[in-house]
């Protein structure tokens, strides 16, 4: 058949030809495809490595977070450390050092809960003086599991070290058992807090939280706070002993004062009894001896009738003894009124060297007798005093009259004056016998009597220098005596210049 | 001024003792009559006599409120505290309260519902334009919630909630309603009329890696990805087994949560792990549906304050001129940990960006009900992890 011969002749090369084509362009798609392949195979590839890359980042955030979580952590901790430090040193109370850590400071140390023990050893016992975050039921709990292992926290306290939950190795397990059930905290950090004196104890602190992991940072915080709980507790009881034997010293001080005042007060009560003693007796004394005296003086005079000489001699004696007891009671009378403040001293502008020329002359007889030198040297700018010239006249006599009687024969004695200051002092010197050392202020007592031989032989009142001494204290004036045996003596007394 | 604001804190530890202190400090800043106590306690507070002891002081005053891991307001963040908003209503503005109990016997589906007709009922029939949510954190099944809401509510009726929380320890969260504190409970406000309000949600998170797909799932209980068990991928990407995982969970779960891929919307869903099982699934804090895309997250300080800042410019955008009358921060728990010392420079944020008398309230959740592209009304409210919720009311 033509026809079909011709069509196939006809068709035969287009269909050739398609189907070249079509293989060539399935050729070219598979080309493509595998292009495409290579190419998601490049991207998933990428997208795998991408991933890769990713976990790497996310495991490097996360160390990174865990990084930063603890650095907060510490800080804020830190902060509350040295919040903690600052109040510790500036309290002065020894119960009121644990009682410093508050809930929020315990929070920002990453625990809620806290316990404080120390040992009293005086009582034997265990005393719990802080309790964070416990009720009351747990804290009487915890106080009687603690005394039940006594010997436990104890010997924990002795070795001085910190323990923690982290910290207790695997074969100690029953301590972090017993640690956990007492305090009811399964994270906890427990530190020895030792100050070097007085009673001992430790910090515990714990939590619950299950994030927490107590780290070596936990640890050497809570190390160093309780550190400083033990400084604070020493320097608190340093301080209440300092305070305490400063109470002490002044509570001895106002006992003492409150004695001697007491005993001051009797002093005076019984000086001023004697003074009035004294003045009663003196006077009573006076009236009877002025008639002695008359008498004695009546029968002398012969107004009576002659008299033999012995009586004669005999009522002489009288005389005179009555004249010496006349003395006698007179000074005792100045002397308590001075005492009873019942003689004032008429003070008013006087020369000093014209009573003690006036004395000298007073004197002279026995200076003559004795052969002795006089010196007088009172310049004029030291002769000034404010004083009652009767009264100090007195004085100077009492003096001097002194120096004459213990100066042997061809002896010296000197009145020299000097201005000092506000006052004037006059000293009084001899080259007579001295007196020892030890009696010189025993001298100014009423009645003392320095033990030599010139005393035995001439009596005096014994009242004189004590006289001399109340006349120059109610000048406000002082006197006293420098003296060596066998050096003679310097007799010192000072008044006012009024300037 | 449709509104009246008193705002007040305290830190006392005693329950009472702050009850007292926060309320005086409200009751100073407000005039006229209160209408509803928005009331965030730290969990150290959480006790049922602190709602009957504000209750007594404020007398018939509506209360809703919850414990949480710390409690925010404009005089600083608060890890124990007390912290309480007193609201006034003019005529014209209402809001009512509801609660409903037993959330996990009913079921978070039916208990969404029934809160949601409880509200309705009490509106009768009146606008309602906004709904406050506060619901029992430790409630699995939190996406459920939402959807029984919306079920009554309507999807893109505006919803904003907060799961309650704890100090980070997972065991009790609370809520307050009026006299009565409860757990395993789920309360809310609906407000009427014309409240303007602008809401902002971000989380700051950004995707890592490649692409995977959940492969078998039931709500939220993630079985498979890319056919392995789900723990594969946290094994893989954080080169450890199961076991060292699970120690670390609570950082590993807050700091690279997954993140849903949502066709259309702006950023990634967030879901925290809540727990791994032995079998190698993992339980997450929200549903995740099969075939969902995931990515692994990361975030960093910076990128969660960059959300809070993205977060307070859309809701201040959104009320349009009106002066910010007090703001309401719903901040999840993950981001405080996470931000650590640095969670104050968020409020600060928050603070430069309203004006300084602006009462703020808020607290830290376990999870946050808002919508996911807050700058459309419409966005439809999602179950999120980890992002802050901001909510400024204007005059």
């Amino acid at each position: 058949m033509p026809t079909i011969e011709v069509l196939i002749n006809f068709f035969f090369p287009i269909s050739l030809i398609g189907f070249l084509c079509l293989s060539l362009q399935l050729v070219i798609k598979m080309e493509k495809v595998k292009n495409l392949q290579s190419v998601a195979d490049g991207l998933r590839k990428s997208l795998d490595e991408m991933d890769e890359q990713a976990k790497l980042i996310v495991r490097t955030d996360l160390e990174l977070n865990k990084t930063q979580e603890e650095l907060d952590k510490k800080v804020v901790g830190l902060y509350a450390l040295q919040r903690l430090s600052r109040a510790m040193s500036m309290t002065l109370e020894e119960n009121q050092i644990f009682k410093i850590i508050n809930v929020n400071d315990l929070e920002d140390l990453g625990f809620e809960k806290s316990c404080g023990f120390l040992w009293s050893e005086k009582e034997k016992k265990p005393t719990l003086i802080l309790s964070l975050g416990y009720s009351g039921k747990e804290r009487r709990e915890i106080e009687s599991l603690v005394e039940q292992d006594m010997r436990f926290y104890l010997d924990f306290i002795q070795n001085g070290k910190t323990l923690s939950s982290s910290s207790i190795p695997k074969s100690s397990q029953i301590i972090n058992e017993k640690i956990i059930n007492t305090f009811k905290a399964t994270f906890f950090v427990i530190s020895a807090v030792l100050p070097k004196e007085g009673d001992r104890g430790f910090l515990f602190v714990g939590t619950q939280n299950s994030d927490t992991l107590i780290t070596e940072g936990d640890e050497e915080l809570i190390t160093i706070l309780a550190n400083q709980l033990g400084q604070a507790l020493e320097n608190t009881r340093l301080f209440e002993q300092t305070w305490r034997s400063h109470q002490d010293l002044e509570r001895k001080v106002e006992e003492r004062t409150r004695q001697l005042s007491q005993a001051l007060d009797e002093v005076k009560t019984i000086s001023q009894r004697k003074t009035d003693f004294v003045s009663a007796v003196s006077h009573e004394l006076r009236t009877p001896l002025t008639s002695i005296k008359g008498y004695a003086s009546i029968l002398l005079a012969g107004k009576l009738g002659d008299i033999p000489k012995e009586v004669q001699e005999r009522l002489e004696k009288i005389n005179r003894h009555s004249d010496e007891l006349t003395n006698l009671v007179n000074e005792l009378l100045d002397i308590a009124r001075i005492e009873s403040g019942k003689m004032t001293m008429k003070q008013q502008s006087c020369n000093l060297k014209d009573i003690a020329e006036k004395v000298l002359d007073l004197l002279a007889v026995q200076i003559k007798e004795k052969r002795l030198e006089t010196s007088l040297e009172i310049s004029d700018r030291a002769s000034e005093a404010y004083a009652d010239p009767s009264q100090i006249e007195r004085v100077i006599i009492n003096l001097i009259g002194n120096a004459i009687k213990f100066t042997p024969p061809k002896g010296k004695i000197s009145i020299i004056s000097h201005k000092e200051d506000k006052q004037v002092r006059v000293d009084i010197t001899d080259t007579g016998c001295g007196m020892p050392e030890g009696v010189q202020e025993k001298i100014f007592h009423e009645f003392y009597r320095v033990d030599n031989p010139i005393n035995e032989e001439v009596r005096g009142t014994g009242l004189g220098l004590s006289l001399v001494k109340h006349i120059i204290g109610a000048h406000k004036g002082k006197i006293w005596v420098e003296s060596k045996i066998g050096a003679g003596s310097t007799f010192s007394f000072t008044l006012p210049t009024g300037a | 001024m449709p509104v009246e604001v008193g705002i007040g804190t305290s830190t006392e530890r005693e329950p009472l003792h702050a009850v007292k202190e926060a309320v005086e400090q409200a009751r100073k800043t407000i005039g006229g009559n209160i209408n509803l106590a928005i009331v965030f306690s730290s969990i150290d507070l959480s006790y049922q006599g602190l709602p009957l002891a504000i209750s007594n002081i404020l007398g018939p005053v509506a209360i809703v409120g919850c414990s949480s891991l710390a409690v925010i307001s404009g005089q600083g963040i608060f890890k124990h505290g007390l912290a309480i908003m007193l609201l006034g209503f003019s005529d014209g503005d209402y809001a009512k309260t509801a609660c409903v109990k037993d959330v996990r016997q009913k079921g978070s589906l039916a208990a969404g519902e029934e809160l949601a007709e409880q509200l309705l009922a009490q509106l009768s029939g009146a606008p309602r334009n906004l709904s406050l949510i506060f619901s029992d954190g430790l409630i699995e099944s939190g996406s459920e919630l939402i959807t029984g809401l919306q079920e009554k509510l309507g999807s893109s009726f505006p919803l904003v909630g907060a799961s309650a929380s704890d100090n980070l320890s997972f065991k009790n969260t609370y809520l307050y309603f009026q006299r009565d504190m409860y757990s395993d409970a789920v309360c809310g406000i609906i407000w009427g009329q014309k409240l303007t309000f602008g809401l902002g949600v971000h989380h700051g998170w950004e995707p890592l890696g490649k692409p995977r797909y959940i492969t078998k799932s039931h709500g939220n209980i993630v079985t498979e990805i890319d056919g392995q068990p789900a723990v594969k991928i946290y094994e893989d990407y954080f080169a450890k087994k199961s076991a060292k995982l699970k120690k670390e969970l609570k950082r590993i779960s807050i700091l690279y949560p997954i993140g849903i891929y949502l066709p259309g919307e702006e950023e990634y869903l967030l879901r925290n792990i809540f727990a791994i099982e032995d079998d190698g699934s993992i339980i997450f804090q929200g549903n995740v549906s099969e075939g969902s895309q995931i990515r692994l997250m990361i975030g960093t300080k910076e990128s969660c304050l960059e959300a809070t800042q993205r977060a307070l410019d859309e809701a201040k955008k959104q009320i349009m001129g009106h002066r910010p009358r007090f703001a309401l921060v719903f901040d999840s728990a993950s981001r405080f940990m996470l931000l650590g010392r640095r969670a104050v420079r968020e409020l600060e944020i928050i603070k430069a960006g309203l004006n300084q008398d602006t009462p703020i309230i808020g607290l830290y959740t376990y999870g946050e009900q808002a919508p996911l592209r807050a700058l459309n009304y419409l966005g439809k409210t999602y179950f999120h992890n980890q992002t802050i919720t901001i909510l400024v009311i204007g005059d």
